[in-house]
């Protein structure tokens, strides 16, 4: 029982990781990213090709995947969502979803149906005291909390942070003020983007990568980004965690149950709470 | 616009669906080719037709839940699994007859929608998409559960028959014409009903609407009824039509090609939703007829290529019309018949 809550929340981790992809587009750019799941797969892939392909070193690897991330987070920002600005929100959300269909086709055209495991995925189990946990899931569990403490230092510490900061509380109010709108959406879509390398890594660590690995995105951001409200970091972390744990707890009692489960919570907080647990509240109805 | 020289002066002319002689010219004409189409179309061709024929209802009723009452909907091939379950579960466990689970099938899935249609009242534009979403994946996997839904391996339905005997391929092309007209036919009148006014003021600015005396959540939910009830009747079909049919049928990729039917083919506009239907099945026509070509360009990626090409020409396809149509189809038709009506003057 307790090896299923720990990893619970090790898996929790990648989740909230996932979430935040989600948050930090949102809160710039009021753009839900629904491509971002198939970001991921991509990445992962490339990853693969590059180990696999190339025979790069897992190291250089991995760090060629995160500013090839951030290259792909700007490149779809600047051709394909820059242009709808303005436009009625169903077109951009309708953008990313062809997005995702365009990026699922590069992974299928190139690597069809193969799937594999990352070379450097450590084995076995590490046993601390009482409870043993698997090692990819304790790994990216780390890494995705170094990467929070960063994130936060970011926001909280630096000018760009604050620029970021100023654009989500209101555009018009940051353009006046002397700061690039648009410089800051394109940054936040590159961070988002090298977030998808890193989450790329890790989801290939916990799971192993598949074609449908990209499914992942809408199958448990959305649900852990709407537990969290669309636009809060910490949210993002706790409702990953929240949904991590339901998940084991659920496949626990009843195997198969964990696909269902972060859906039914997310219809509960869309019924309850439509702003999430940590989500901004807004005077207008929504 | 109306033709020269055709002026409204009774208020019949003004609600009339067909004002011209042409118009009704050109509707007799368009079905009497629809029909004939049976006779000497068989094959390939006649299974587009049929699909084209189903697709264009469920169409019609997301173009009345999101086209006409502005509430997004991308979990409607969810809703036809639950009117396709309905009829093949009621034919083949209990021997009802097709013609009585038809409707049966449509208020199954009607009721569906007005479950998963009650957060609408509190919630709107991406929050409803999203629950939508939900209202998909929730739905798909309740079916695949139980026993007697078949799980994963899905049911047997039973063959139409009239008279006897089994409806053939061309006879079904008839059917589902009849329908998809009785649906056109429902869209087009419905717009000019109290109710459709509702919807549309809905669409535009719910509060005002509610302003104005409009029971918001009654309107809503009955989009949501229509719409999915249209689904369901979709889902009979589809049914009907496979004589056998799994969850893996109803995807979250056929939802979306219902919503870029009515993203290509006009937000809003009933002839449009047909439209769409239309472009987005000839585009998924254009896949296997493209993929030998490729093959033989690229023959290192051989087998991969219809499966990715399905999904990167429908998204090209789509996204061509979001940046540079975004009105659709029905929009740029309407552009070219007033340049017609007014030539050789601008306006």
């Amino acid at each position: 029982m307790a090896d299923v809550l720990v990893q619970g929340l090790l898996v929790g981790g990648v989740y909230a990781l996932i979430a935040l992809g989600f948050v930090l587009v949102f809160k710039s750019s009021q753009v839900l990213n629904l491509a971002y799941g198939e970001m991921i797969a991509v990445l992962s892939y490339l990853l693969y090709e590059m180990l696999a392909g190339w025979g790069l070193p897992s190291w250089a690897g991995i760090l060629l995947l995160v500013p090839c991330g951030a290259a792909l987070g700007y490149v779809m920002e600047r051709l394909a969502i820059r242009p709808l600005l303005g436009q009625p929100f169903l077109s951009v959300l309708m953008m990313t979803l062809m997005l995702s269909f365009l990026l699922k086709g590069v992974v299928v055209l190139f690597w069809g149906s193969k799937s594999f495991t990352l070379p450097f995925t450590p084995h076995g189990q590490w046993d601390l005291g009482p409870i043993s946990v698997i090692p990819g899931a304790a790994v990216s569990f780390l890494t995705a909390l170094v990467i929070f403490m960063l994130l936060t230092i970011l926001f909280r510490r630096t000018r760009v942070g604050l620029s970021m900061r100023v654009v989500a509380a209101d555009p018009g109010v940051a353009q006046s003020l002397g700061v690039r709108v648009r410089q800051i959406f394109s940054l936040s879509w590159a961070i988002s983007g090298a977030f998808a390398a890193v989450c790329g890594i890790l989801v290939g660590m916990v799971f192993t990568v598949t074609p449908v690995m990209g499914d992942i995105g809408l199958g448990k951001g959305l649900p852990v980004l709407l537990l969290g409200g669309l636009n809060s970091i910490p949210g993002s972390a706790v409702g990953g965690l929240i949904i991590g744990l339901a998940e084991s707890l659920g496949s626990y009692y009843q195997p198969g149950l964990e696909e269902v489960i972060p859906w039914l919570l997310m219809l509960v907080i869309l019924l309850a709470r439509p702003y999430g647990l940590f989500g901004e509240r807004r005077i207008e109805r929504i | 616009m109306l033709p020269s020289g055709v002026f409204n002066t009774r208020p019949e002319q003004d609600m009339a669906i067909l004002r011209t002689k042409t118009q009704w010219l050109l509707l007799v004409a368009g079905l009497v080719f629809l029909v004939t189409l049976g006779l000497y179309v068989s094959g390939e061709w006649m299974n587009w037709l049929i699909m084209v024929g189903i697709y264009t209802v469920a169409a019609i009723g997301i173009h009345i839940m999101t086209g006409l009452c502005g509430q997004f909907s991308i979990g409607h091939s969810a809703f036809m699994a639950l009117g396709a379950y309905t009829t093949a579960i009621l034919g083949t466990r209990y021997g009802l007859s097709p013609w009585i689970t038809l409707p049966l099938s449509g208020l199954a899935a009607g009721v569906g929608g007005l479950i998963f249609g009650v957060p609408a009242l509190r919630i709107k534009g991406f929050y409803l998409v999203l629950t939508t979403i939900a209202a998909q994946f929730v739905i798909m996997w309740a079916i695949r559960q139980p026993d007697w839904t078949g799980k994963t391996y899905g049911l047997e339905v039973p063959a139409i028959s009239i008279g006897g005997s089994a409806l053939t391929e061309a006879q079904y092309w008839w059917l589902t014409l009849g329908l998809a007209a009785i649906t056109l036919f429902f869209a087009k009148n419905i717009q000019r009903t109290a109710t459709g006014r509702k919807f549309v003021a809905v669409r535009d600015n719910d509060l005002a609407a509610e302003v104005m005396g409009i029971d918001l959540f009654r309107t809503k939910l009955l989009a949501f009824f229509i719409g999915c009830f249209f689904a369901g009747i979709a889902g009979w079909l589809w049914a009907h039509y496979l004589l056998r049919i799994n969850p893996d049928l109803f995807t979250f990729k056929l939802s979306l090609w219902f919503l870029a039917m009515i993203i290509i083919g006009g937000m809003g506009s009933t002839s449009g939703a047909v439209m769409g239907a239309v472009a987005i099945m000839l585009v998924d026509k254009a896949v296997p007829a493209l993929s030998p070509v490729l093959e033989s360009v690229f023959p290192s990626l051989g087998f991969q290529i219809p499966a990715a090409l399905s999904l990167i020409l429908f998204a090209l396809v789509v996204m061509f019309f979001i940046f540079l149509e975004p009105k659709g189809l029905y929009h740029r038709l309407e552009r070219i018949k007033l340049y017609y009506r007014l030539n050789p003057f601008a306006y």
